[in-house]
């Protein structure tokens, strides 16, 4: 994860960002225009500059995915694509995953990433594209008759999706969205309530355990 | 080299009291942790002191979530003074600031004189350099905020643990939202503090109008950053010249110029929160913007800025 701030100060904070994937000596960032920082970086030239802060926080643990002991299960919303993007290039097409979003617009790198996995599934709301319904959904019919203790779950996306995700009786990890301040853990903003109290998403995770954290 | 660094070092040099800065730089309560996560990006011993997130007698959870929004020029927070209690503190966090050669200010809060003064008592035997009372905090009915702007009790809030302690300096952090700023720092000189500090952040509210929903979970935060500079500044001039004992300013500094002018309003020594988020390493540019402000202007001593506004 990193932090990226406009060298004009406005917005004042960082905004983070997950580490997508790396071209030669250049690091890429996959994001969704969605306000004033992300409008400024869309306007960014070459040349152009920004402050980063990082690398910040934690990130999947791959251990029992890599060494074969059980299947990555990962499961994508929207932009959140981007963080399990380097988790699948890493498990060589060992991962199984489950992309949704809002329609086939939404849906993106469809070529790279089946590349990289060993299954994709895309779910899209309005079934423009492949299953309709959300990924978690497609992931729940997958599983259906198989043992779900050989798996083991990647999930990032908004909260809904990851609420759903951790029900699903994988265990595993999954990456939390959370409004950031400073990125790196003295602010206590970007709080997220586990079983042992708040954590925080920048400095504790962005990466938990399922059913450590527990959602509303 | 050194003995030339060392005479460079004295002329940023403040004194709160008893306790000598090495510059006028310290943290604000709440944007430094206990110094673990800034220690990762500098020596802590560069601050004139580290003023630590603040501390009850019990661990307190804090408010749900989303705890903060940025606004034009500024953030909202409501984190709720989400804190290990003073156990865990004095067991875990006290011992690895301790390491480095800078004040600590410890800054306290509670429900009531008697758990103020248990902190106190107890802080100070840690061997603390400071304590500040935190009656100032927006986010929480009981984070002290009562003795903020209740004249009677905040007089014998201060009296109490004036009476505690002996060693560490008595700072008192003033609510922006007292009513009357000038008799509140009188007050709080009078009952025995060595110094005060304000502001603390201002209630303030966002909502986001395409969900109609509050921005912060609790509906109304503290708005810090440079939006409220010019109030801070406001009074930071109105406290310094209602009292002798050193102010120490903050609210919106992130650049060396920014404490300057809280120094020229009559600051002794200055604090950086909100611009801490924006750079991990705001509060050691600010020193060295206040040296660079010197050079420039000729002055050999940090401590002749305090109140040298000109009319």
């Amino acid at each position: 994860m990193f932090g990226v701030r406009s060298c004009e100060r406005d917005p004042l904070l960082k905004r983070p960002f997950c580490y997508f994937r790396k071209r030669g000596d250049e690091i890429d960032i996959l994001y969704r225009v969605v306000g004033k920082m992300t409008s400024i970086m869309k306007g960014l030239r070459p040349g152009d500059k920004v402050e980063i802060l990082g690398p910040l926080g934690n990130i999947y643990p791959m251990e029992e995915a890599e060494c074969g002991a059980k299947i990555p299960l990962v499961i994508a919303g929207g932009v959140g694509i981007a963080s399990v993007y380097p988790l699948l290039e890493r498990l060589k097409g060992k991962g199984i995953l489950f992309y949704g979003g809002r329609n086939k617009k939404e849906i993106l790198l469809r070529k790279e990433l089946r590349e990289i996995s060993k299954k994709m599934v895309v779910a899209t709301d309005d079934g423009s594209l492949g299953f309709r319904g959300t990924a978690v959904e497609a992931a729940g019919d997958f599983l259906k008759g198989r043992d779900r203790e050989g798996f083991v779950l990647y999930a990032c996306g908004p909260n809904g999706m990851l609420k759903a995700a951790s029900g699903l009786g994988v265990n595993g990890y999954i990456a939390s969205e959370e409004k950031m301040a400073c990125g790196i853990g003295v602010c206590l903003g970007c709080a997220v309530r586990t079983k042992d109290g708040y954590k925080r998403a920048c400095k504790d995770g962005p990466v938990f355990r399922t059913g450590e954290i527990l959602f509303d | 080299m050194q003995g030339q660094r060392n005479k460079k070092d004295r002329k940023l040099e403040v004194r709160l009291g008893r306790l000598r800065l090495k510059n006028p730089v310290m943290t604000a309560s709440g944007t430094a942790g206990y110094g673990a996560e800034l220690a990762e990006f500098f020596d802590l011993s560069e601050l004139g002191a580290i003023v630590l997130k603040g501390i009850s007698l019990t661990p307190w959870q804090g408010n749900p979530t989303p705890r903060i929004t940025e606004t034009r020029c500024g953030m909202i927070n409501s984190i709720g003074l989400q804190n290990v209690g003073l156990e865990v503190f004095l067991r875990e966090k006290l011992p690895f600031v301790r390491q480095w050669d800078v004040p600590v200010i410890a800054n306290i809060l509670g429900t009531s004189a008697a758990e103020y003064t248990r902190l106190a008592s107890a802080l100070e035997d840690a061997g603390v350099e400071g304590i500040e009372l935190n009656v100032s905090c927006p986010n929480v009915k009981e984070g002290g905020i009562a003795f903020g702007l209740d004249l009677k009790s905040f007089r014998a809030l201060v009296r109490a643990v004036r009476k505690r302690i002996r060693r560490p300096v008595l700072i008192v952090k003033l609510s922006p939202g007292a009513p009357g700023i000038e008799e509140f720092s009188r007050a709080a000189e009078n009952e025995g503090a060595d110094a005060i500090s304000l502001i603390n952040t201002i209630p303030a509210m966002a909502i986001d109008v395409n969900t109609r929903r509050p921005l912060i979970k609790n509906r109304i935060g503290g708005l810090s950053g440079p939006a409220i500079k010019p109030i801070a500044v406001r009074m930071v001039y109105q406290a310094s010249r209602a009292v002798k004992i050193p102010v120490i300013g903050m609210g919106g500094i992130t650049t060396g110029e920014d404490a300057v002018e809280f120094m020229l309003a009559g600051a002794t020594a200055v604090a950086v929160g909100t611009a801490t988020f924006m750079d991990p390493m705001a509060a050691l540019k600010v020193a060295g913007g206040i040296r660079a402000w010197m050079e420039r202007h000729g002055i050999k001593s940090a401590s002749a800025i305090t109140g040298a506004m000109l009319a």
